[in-house]
């Protein structure tokens, strides 16, 4: 178990890390020195796709009717050093079945 | 828990008593009047004809979809012959003696499951869905009706079985409360060539790190076409989300110590979304077993991945559309999978209202949801999968199964092929060191 768990938080890593917009330069040299496990991921992954299930949340049929909009300004945030809002969770899914352990 | 309108069942097709043991067919006896499985039938026959309410539940309405059903001996209507399977190419039942062909009605137009979503209101129910009486028999007995002798179907891996002394076909198309007729079915299309070719591929892509015992053992044909239990929901739904949004106005460097960083400005907003959801054809596995998912565990979320099904094309269940294949009986209620059928609802709904949210490209951070469902419809189905199933011993005694599912609808393929952990730690090994090699020539050369 012990490997998979490994193998599953350099999988989070890479896809954490392909995913971002480019501030953190470090990803190359990363992706060297991790470049076994990060190996042993995908190909982990590819044979066993322990990774795959139904994405419900988009593949299912869904009509929104009847919409209604707030949108309020409350203020201006300067200087941030994160890219993106903190705690942003309107791509969250919580109902998936697939579980790792 | 005889059926009100005797014109709906042959007096010969009654089903008998249930005996857990698989006596051999004893010899043609009368059948008694005293049905022992009648009280646990009485909640689903019931409520036949006018969907009339059960007094104890808060007014749910009842889809009779086995209305007219027959158990016992399906015939022909052309010639009377009951050898009677699914044509794969035609998606039509065929009669395998005089080859006269014909289609279960659509699910959609017999149970009128296309309507409005958003007139379903409160809670309604395929009589097929109905919660599972845990005294219900799994082995049922039929009487044959062509020579008298008792049949036995075996309902955790099919409804239908051949009589052993007259080979006649014994269907059961009446529902029990043990969730092995469900409402509708959805007849196997993609061929088994196809899938076998499918499944071929698959495994052909992945062989370089293919446990050698499996790849000494696979064999494709080993396929079996099989219907899995699901309930499919249509969800009728009013919603309001609320929470914060962010959108940026400015991005910028800053000189910190000896480094560039970048700095974000950004406007925040208090967003609200309040709107209907219709959510239609919402399909969740039925069977607890193919409901884990816990990958370290099992490979259920192969079978899982291959959704959705056009479960829109789904007929009136008719055990004939079985021959052939074996399926997996329901032991889920309602009360079981509504949790999850909510949750995914949700799941859908926000990410539906994500078109909504443009403007907000830092991110929308929902603090509350209210969802409040005003309608829903639940019907149960089989749903046909070709599924190639492989059990690995592992080193440690444990075993583990995997499987190649291919969706027979769709044809898509997902599956889980045992590794060759040795080999592939070795290579993964070799990486490792060309990836420090590399790290430390980039390193040296100053990229
Ligand atoms: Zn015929
Ligand atoms: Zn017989």
């Amino acid at each position: 178990m012990t490997t998979s768990a490994m193998v599953l938080a350099v999988h989070d890593q890479v896809l954490a890390s392909g995913g971002s917009s480019g501030d953190d330069g470090g990803f190359i040299g990363f992706i060297f020195l991790l470049s076994g496990f990060a190996f042993y991921a995908l190909m982990y992954f590819r044979y066993r796709n322990a990774d795959k299930r139904h994405r419900h949340e988009s593949e299912t049929e869904a009509t929104l009717l009847n919409m209604k909009k707030g949108d309020t300004f409350v203020r201006s945030k300067t200087g941030m050093s994160n890219s993106r809002m903190s705690g942003a969770n309107s791509h969250e899914v919580r109902g998936a079945r697939r579980k790792f352990f | 828990m005889e059926n009100p309108d005797p014109t709906s069942r042959a007096p010969e097709q009654q089903p008998l008593s249930s005996p857990q043991d698989q006596a051999p067919p004893a010899a043609p006896e009368p059948v008694a009047a005293t049905n022992p499985v009648s009280d646990s039938w009485a909640r689903g026959a019931d409520s036949s004809e006018a969907p009339t309410p059960e007094p104890d539940d808060d007014a749910t309405r009842v889809i009779q979809t086995d209305e007219g059903a027959t158990d016992g001996l399906a015939k022909c209507s052309r010639c009377g012959a009951t050898d009677i399977s699914l044509n794969v190419a035609t998606g039509n039942l065929r009669c395998n003696f005089c080859r006269f062909e014909w289609s279960a009605e659509s699910a959609n137009d017999a149970f009128d499951l296309d309507g409005d979503i958003g007139k379903l209101l409160g809670v309604t129910v395929g009589s097929g869905s109905s919660d599972i009486v845990p005294s219900t028999d799994e082995v049922m007995t039929f009487k044959c009706s062509a020579c008298g002798a008792e049949v036995l179907i075996d309902t955790a891996s099919s409804t239908q079985a051949r009589c052993h002394w007259c080979r006649n076909t014994l269907s059961m198309n009446q529902q029990v409360p043990n969730g092995a007729v469900p409402d509708m079915i959805l007849p196997f299309k993609v061929p088994k060539e196809t899938a076998i070719a499918s499944i071929n591929k698959f495994v052909q892509k992945r062989r370089f790190f293919a446990h050698p015992l499996f790849r000494a053992e696979f064999t494709a044909e080993n396929v079996m076409g099989v219907y899995l239990p699901y309930m499919v929901v249509d969800i009728n739904a009013h919603a309001r989300l609320s929470g914060e949004g962010e959108h940026q106005t400015r991005s910028y460097t800053v000189k910190v110590g000896d480094s560039q960083q970048t700095r974000y400005d950004a406007d925040l907003y208090n967003v609200v979304r309040d709107f209907d959801v219709h959510v239609s054809d919402l399909t969740v596995e039925s069977s607890s077993d193919r409901l884990e998912q816990i990958t370290s565990q099992n490979s259920n979320n192969i079978i899982n991945t291959i959704m959705p099904f056009d479960v829109e094309n789904a007929v009136r269940y008719d055990s004939n559309y079985m021959k052939g294949f074996t399926s997996e009986r329901r032991d889920s209620n309602l009360d079981e999978l509504s949790p999850i059928a909510f949750t995914q609802a949700e799941d859908i709904t926000r990410n539906r209202v994500n078109s909504t949210l443009g403007f907000y490209d830092r991110g929308v951070r929902w603090t509350q949801q209210d969802v409040n469902v005003r309608g829903q419809r639940w019907v149960s189905a089989y749903l046909p999968v070709w599924l190639y199933s492989y059990q690995q011993h592992k080193s440690n005694g444990k075993t583990f199964l995997h499987y190649v599912a291919v969706n027979a609808r769709t044809g898509e393929t997902m599956g889980s092929v045992p590794i060759h952990q040795g080999k592939l730690l070795l290579v993964s090994g070799g990486v490792e060191v060309a990836g420090i090699i590399a790290a430390i020539v980039l390193t040296a050369l100053g990229i």
